[in-house]
């Protein structure tokens, strides 16, 4: 048995092969008109083949394709016409093959007549042809349409699929994200726990060093404590014991000082004594010299005419060892400049004064000077 | 044991005592003496010219007359300086000299003199007193009264009175036997008399005006006794008081408004006050038993003293310038007359009659109290000067009346004037306005 491939091409390239042959035949038939043998031989072994695959081409067909036998028959009907027809014509072909062997002085003759007749028929099988390829066309439109209509099932099938994907995902993301939360919430958790905790660490370590510390500062006090005690007894040992030293000093400084006092007191005494006889000579040396100063500047004060009773000008009176003035000054005015003059004036003429012959009365008058009141009577 | 006590607690107080001896020697001057003041007034350089007046000399015989000052000899002058820096106050002092005056005259063309002088504390080297004057040769002899008197004045605090004027009047008895009487005016030291008024009847009690201008007097030149009020700068006079009777002894009053009069115009002489511009009279006293005469104004101008014998013998009474009862002021003796008060009205001169003589006296009016100043017995008509520190009198010598002076202490006496010429009825001037 033939291979259905096999026997669909052969049917395929039988009427195929018949046109380029005829198309051959019409040319040779009028540019090389000697070659006429060889033209005549293939045309029978191709009509042979064609016959017998056609079964085999049915049954295939029949068997293959029940659904579309219907369509196929009418097609397989229509394409035995055709083979029928072209059988027809091969046979006429031949028929008249043979007549133009036979006759070729007619053929010329007939040849426009027969280019004509192929002309009309190469158009008929124009439009065979044409109606084929518009039911061929047809049929890859049916084909195409099954598989748009398989491809949209395929893609609603895709959509379906993806959208239950997305729902999947949506799913999955939204169970990770709860999950996240209730890591974060844990873990929040967690740290409040280990803050708490080192909290509590923290408040029970300081605890622990402040008592450690009381206890250390207790500790420490009661040392200074005892330690300051210890000092205080040191020390009011040490002052009772200066106490008692400066006690025995002092009990023993008074007995001196007391001795040395009534030493001092018996030579103060002398001294004193000593000194007023001394003094006592002194006042008596200037009683006397007091006089004899009066004396003199009485003598050298001009009175002025005017000095009424009542006027008084104090001066003091420094004197240098020969008895000539140091100074003379106006302790108190006596408010008349002239008045107050007139009494300078006579004790700068009654100079140089004389001077006692007591060195210490002398000494005395020059160190403390003379103060003399001028009061006219 | 107890006098041991004792003599302890005594030493004790000695230590708490002060010293007795440790107060200064004190002295008491009362006595003084009352000597003149010992001064050097060296005589001003001349430069080579010859001024017509010794301006040293005024100034010498100025502060000498008053005796409050003694001037040095020329002959005991140590140097002769004219300027301070020849000065050696050392000098000065051994001399005791309390003040030293020096001075410069010079003059360009004889016309007009540049003078200077200084008056220096001796004891001090301090100068007291220094100025600068120019003056024709006319103006030489003022000047040196002028210069008496800032000295003076340095020196005693009081005002000088060498710038000051006499009035007196003068009797001479010309070659036909005839008496010429003239009233006068002259320095204070009785040089340079300029005669005001000349009149061959007599001329009596001249008194100044307070201002200086001016001189009341009784002339009897219309042959009654008649008061003038003369100016002294123009001559001009008028007659204020030509009464019935007597018209004498006029005296102005402070204020030189009025006039106090002796009037007898209603018989008895009365004191009077006429009031200058329109001559009204107000008659003071009122008494036709007694001859009261010779006011004098207190300083206030409410009271007039004046003399009165309405006690039998002439005293000296005090009564209110608009009249009034008297008060008897003298009580000394049984005269006192010619009453003249102090510029400070603290004292009355008069003259005194005691013994047959007549001196011139002054009584405190405080104490009552009288001195007398003179003791020649003819003193008469005393005035004082506008300082209050001398009074001028008029007094007889050899027959002839001259002016002297007596401070008011009596230590110092004065002739004025020399004999020659009868002068008296002396007034003092009052100080330069």
């Amino acid at each position: 048995m033939k291979h259905p491939i096999v026997q669909t091409l052969l049917a395929g390239g039988t009427s195929t092969i018949l046109h380029i042959l005829l198309f051959l035949l019409l040319i040779f038939s009028f540019d090389m008109p000697t070659d006429i043998r060889q033209f005549g031989q293939p045309e029978v072994e191709i009509v042979q083949a064609t016959v017998v695959d056609e079964d085999l081409v049915l049954e295939e067909m029949a068997r293959l394709q029940e659904a579309e036998e219907k369509k196929r028959a009418a097609e397989e009907e229509r394409q035995q016409k055709l083979d029928e027809q072209l059988e027809k014509t091969q046979d006429e072909l031949a028929r008249k093959e043979q007549e133009f062997l036979d006759m070729q002085e007619r053929a010329k003759l007939d040849a426009e007549k027969l280019k004509q007749e192929a002309e009309l028929e190469q158009q008929r099988l124009k439009e065979l042809e044409q109606q084929r390829i518009e039911q061929e066309e047809a049929r890859k439109q049916a084909e195409l349409e099954r598989q748009q209509a398989e491809q949209a099932k395929q893609k609603a099938e895709a959509e379906r699929k993806a959208a239950e994907e997305a729902k999947q995902r949506a799913d999955a993301e939204r169970l990770a994200a709860e999950k996240a939360r209730e890591e974060a919430v844990a873990k929040r958790k967690a740290e409040e726990e280990a803050r708490r905790k080192a909290e509590e660490e923290a408040k029970r370590k300081a605890e622990e060093e402040a008592k450690r510390k009381a206890e250390e500062e207790a500790k420490r006090k009661a040392e200074e404590e005892a330690k300051r005690k210890a000092a205080e007894a040191e020390a009011k040992r040490k002052a009772a014991e200066a106490e008692a030293k400066r006690k025995a000093e002092a009990e023993r400084l008074a007995a001196e000082k007391s001795r040395a006092e009534a030493e001092q007191a018996l030579q103060r005494q002398l001294d004193a004594e000593a000194e007023q006889r001394k003094q006592k000579r002194i006042a008596g040396v200037l009683d006397t010299y007091g006089l004899q100063i009066q004396q003199r500047i009485t003598r050298y004060w001009t009175k002025p005419a005017n000095a009424e009773a009542g006027l008084l000008v104090t001066l003091e009176v420094k004197l240098i060892p020969g008895g000539d003035i140091r100074s003379v000054r106006v302790i108190k005015s006596s408010g008349s400049e002239i008045f107050d003059r007139s009494a300078e004036n006579a004790v700068y003429k009654a100079a140089p004064m004389p001077m006692p012959s007591d060195p210490d009365a002398a000494q005395k008058i020059i160190s403390e000077g003379i103060e003399i009141y001028f009061k006219p009577e | 044991m107890a006098p041991k006590l004792i003599r302890s607690l005594a030493l004790m107080a000695m230590f708490f005592m002060p010293i007795q001896a440790s107060a200064v020697l004190k002295v008491e001057i009362t006595g003084g003496s009352d000597s003149a003041l010992p001064i050097a007034i060296v005589p001003f350089g001349a430069e080579g010219i010859k001024a017509p007046e010794d301006i040293t000399s005024i100034i010498r015989n100025d502060l000498e007359s008053t005796g409050r000052f003694a001037p040095l000899d020329n002959q005991d002058l140590v140097s002769r300086p004219t300027e301070q820096s020849q000065v050696n106050f050392a000098d000065w002092r051994l001399l005791r000299s309390e003040g030293l005056v020096i001075g410069k005259i010079s003059s360009q063309d004889g016309e007009n003199y540049q003078v200077q002088f200084q008056l220096f504390d001796v004891y001090r080297g301090q100068q007291l007193a220094g100025k600068r004057y120019q003056v024709p040769a006319s103006g030489l002899r003022a000047l040196g009264h002028q210069i008496a008197d800032v000295i003076y004045e340095t020196l005693t605090g009081e005002k000088g009175i060498f710038s000051t004027r006499l009035a007196f009047v003068t009797q001479i008895t010309a070659g036909d036997g005839k008496k010429r009487f003239a009233l006068q005016i002259s320095d204070a030291d009785g040089a340079n008399p300029r005669t005001v008024l000349q009149s061959t009847q007599p001329i009596m009690s001249p008194s100044w005006g307070p201002d200086g201008n001016q001189l009341a007097y009784v002339s009897f030149e219309n042959g009654k006794t008649e008061v003038f009020v003369q100016q002294l700068q123009s001559g001009q006079r008028k007659s204020v008081a030509s009464f019935e009777g007597i018209n004498s002894a006029p005296a102005w009053s402070p204020d030189g408004k009025k006039l106090a009069l002796t009037l007898s115009r209603n018989g008895n002489p009365e004191i009077y006050v006429m009031e200058l511009a329109n001559g009204d009279l107000i008659r003071v006293t009122n008494n036709a038993q007694a001859i009261d005469t010779e006011a004098v104004w207190s300083r206030d101008g409410n009271e007039i003293y004046f003399t009165s014998d309405r006690g039998g013998r002439p005293q000296i009474y005090k009564v209110s310038a608009n009249g009034g009862r008297a008060e008897r002021i003298s009580f000394e003796g049984n005269y006192n007359a010619s009453p003249d008060l102090s510029p400070d009205g603290s004292k009355l001169a008069m003259v005194h009659g005691a013994n047959g003589g007549f001196y011139i006296a002054v009584q405190d009016l405080k104490t009552g109290a009288m001195q007398v100043l003179t003791d020649s017995g003819r003193a008469e008509s005393p005035s004082f000067a506008p300082n209050g520190q001398m009074i001028l009198y008029a007094t007889e010598q050899k027959g002839s009346g001259v002016l002297a002076a007596v401070s008011v202490d009596g230590r110092i006496h004065q002739r004025l004037s020399e004999s020659g010429t009868v002068v008296r009825e002396p007034a003092w001037s009052p100080l330069k306005k």
